[in-house]
């Protein structure tokens, strides 16, 4: 799990920080390009959009310019779905107009080809997503799980920097959801959680949606990360 | 060429590798409906890591992947004891010489029928030539009634390790197989398999060249 990563974030004190961090690890686990950023015109965003990219700069000035922010068909799929997806998956591809996939063409010809976005939803967030493009020599599958933490990471600590949050005062979650949420971001599923706390799977699973109802988010590694960052968590309860 | 890929050559195969979980997500969780994890936009579970060996069928490291299986040591967490000790009446074999098979997966491509049960006899004869290299006496699997009955047509020498649980395509089995070589020529023969079908490539050799 990314304890270091999400301790460097914690101590990052700018989006500056928070972009260079995040670079360097997604580039060390053989990503070429990414974009951590909510669902507007690149170069006209507004206030609290969080803007973190590394794209080749002609591909973003062409994105901006055709107005794709509300056309592109990644956006649009981040937005209806929580779970991470793939751009060369069948069930992404059968979903696409040929407009879409025009969109998708032309990206593949400015350099990004294949590649995962992860959706990020929050009620108190702009829409928005982080897509990682797979380098020339590839990416190991192992890091793509890994990839995902910190892209939820580095958007949360973005999103608190940039809105200047304040974690809340009173907690939000039971000791029970916390202690799901701590195995959960252990790589525990349902079924270990339920072993572990003695209770039954069909209970862990619900508990873990309660968290995520709790915060408005649509993935169990947002909902720790939102515990971690509001600080119900702590982080040296986890890493081990 | 179905090429072995370990911990020591994997970074040499990351699109191969990144195109079978991709396969296995289409196939097992979008074709056959089954409940696993894509929690990551891929299937990919706590059992791949570096520790799993992995078969996968493709003409080159870097061209499309045609089939592919998954190979655990049973030293460590494997499906068998985690999920599926109710299929075995007794322990699940395990230890440094047993290796349990799980996902097998024939790329969303390949045609149903006389060319899928080829690959599947040229996967059997993939594992029984791997577990051979690795000093691996017994290969453990879960299979439904019908992979069973295909496995023992290409002449792998199997035994349930329980009854069968279910009933129809939802029907599971557990079996042992023993690895020999003489078994390895048998499943040649019957079906018509002249040379070794796999390939170690050394993840250093490769890089130095």
């Amino acid at each position: 799990m990314p304890w270091s990563f999400a301790e460097k974030c914690e101590k990052a004190r700018s989006v500056e920080d928070i972009q260079a961090i995040f670079s360097r690890e997604i580039r060390a686990r053989g990503f070429s390009h990414w974009a951590c950023t909510s669902h507007v015109d690149p170069l006209n965003p507004p206030n609290g959009a969080v803007m973190m990219f590394d794209y080749p700069r002609p591909w973003v000035e062409h994105f901006s310019a055709q107005g794709y922010a509300r056309r592109d068909p990644v956006f649009l799929t981040a937005r209806r779905q929580a779970l991470p997806f793939q751009w060369s998956d069948r069930v992404f591809r059968r979903g696409l107009d040929a407009g879409q996939a025009a969109i998708l063409n032309e990206a593949n010809e400015a350099g990004i080809g294949d590649g995962f976005t992860i959706p990020i939803h929050a009620p108190d967030a702009l829409p928005a997503s982080c897509s990682l493009v797979i380098g020339p020599d590839g990416v190991d599958p192992l890091h793509v799980r890994e990839a995902h933490w910190f892209a939820v990471f580095a958007h949360e600590r973005a999103r608190r920097l940039l809105l200047d949050l304040t974690p809340p005062k009173k907690p939000v979650l039971s000791r029970r959801e916390r202690q799901c949420l701590e195995l959960i971001a252990q790589g525990k599923d349902d079924f270990a959680v339920s072993v572990i706390l003695g209770i039954s799977e069909h209970t862990a699973h619900n508990t873990v949606r309660r968290a995520m109802q709790k915060y408005g988010v649509a993935t169990r590694v947002q909902a720790f990360v939102r515990a971690l960052s509001d600080g119900e968590i702590k982080l040296e309860d986890v890493a081990s | 060429m179905i090429h072995i890929v370990t911990a020591e050559n994997r970074h040499l195969f990351r699109h191969a590798l990144m195109e079978m979980h991709q396969q296995r997500k289409t196939v097992f969780v979008d074709e056959l409906k089954w409940r696993l994890n894509v929690e990551s936009g891929i299937e990919i579970d706590s059992y791949d890591s570096p520790s799993a060996v992995y078969l996968i069928e493709a003409e080159a490291p870097r061209a499309p992947v045609r089939a592919s299986v998954r190979l655990l040591p049973t030293d460590r967490p494997h499906l068998m004891a985690d999920v599926f000790p109710h299929l075995c009446s007794g322990a699940p074999p395990a230890g440094a010489h047993v290796w349990e098979a799980t996902r097998f997966c024939p790329s969303p491509d390949l045609p149903k029928g006389d060319v899928r049960r080829g690959m599947l006899s040229r996967m059997i004869a993939a594992v029984m030539e791997t577990a051979l290299l690795f000093g691996i006496e017994r290969v453990t699997y879960v299979a439904s009634a019908s992979l069973a009955a295909v496995a023992r047509d290409a002449g792998w020498i199997t035994e349930a390790l329980g009854a069968v649980h279910g009933s129809g395509r939802d029907a599971l089995v557990a079996m042992v197989a023993e690895i020999d070589a003489a078994g390895l020529r048998r499943v040649r023969e019957r079906n018509g398999i002249g040379a070794p079908v796999t390939r170690f490539t050394p993840g250093d050799v490769a890089r130095a060249a």
